[in-house]
């Protein structure tokens, strides 16, 4: 097991916090819990496929990069009246 | 060897970035606060994970897309981050004028 997936395996465990907060939190808590979520998500995406050395993998961060705006801000305007 | 410690060191900074984050976006009170818990997980984290590839790899694929990945994150979390705030002022005004008009209208 590389570095990079004991990396990985951290960030997932760090992400049990913004899961509560997504869970038991308000709306507005558990938006900003889902931006962190997907945040980290990206970095677990990378380290994962640099850790088990998938080149074809690294296709996932760069996608989920971009949508992490798209969604994040159709997520926020789509809330915004129940915020 | 030496590459593999860097590497490993820059990985540690990383997740404990991360960690730190994930403790303030879960103990901070209010939506606000924990928003400015988001920043360092968005734009630290990714820089650190980048040079930890490219310590590994040198220039290749592999750091390019990582680098592709991370120039987006760096450039969305701003909106993002103001977008949030954005809505979560309006609701709070919105909120504070309907307490408002109820007081008036007990007083009226």
């Amino acid at each position: 097991m590389t570095s990079f997936v004991v990396a990985a395996i951290a960030m997932l465990v760090a992400l049990v916090p913004a899961g509560v907060v997504i869970v038991r939190g308000a709306l507005a808590d558990a938006v900003v819990g889902f931006e962190f979520l997907t945040t980290v998500a990206v970095l677990v995406f990378a380290l994962l496929a640099e850790g088990f050395k998938r080149p074809s993998l690294f296709e996932f961060p760069v996608l989920l990069a971009v949508l992490l705006l798209g969604s994040g801000l159709v997520f926020v305007r789509a809330l915004e009246r129940w915020l | 060897m030496i590459r593999e410690i860097i590497t490993d060191v820059l990985l540690t900074l990383a997740v404990l970035t991360v960690a730190a984050a994930a403790l303030g976006v879960a103990v901070m009170p209010g939506a606000a606060a924990r928003l400015h818990y988001v920043t360092p997980a968005a734009v630290v984290a990714p820089v650190l994970v980048l040079l930890a590839v490219f310590v590994t790899e040198g220039l290749d694929e592999n750091t390019g897309e990582t680098l592709l990945a991370v120039l987006v994150m760096i450039a969305a979390a701003p909106f993002l981050s103001h977008a949030t705030i954005r809505a979560i002022r309006a609701s709070e005004d919105a909120q504070n004028d309907t307490r408002d008009n109820a007081r008036d209208k007990e007083r009226a």
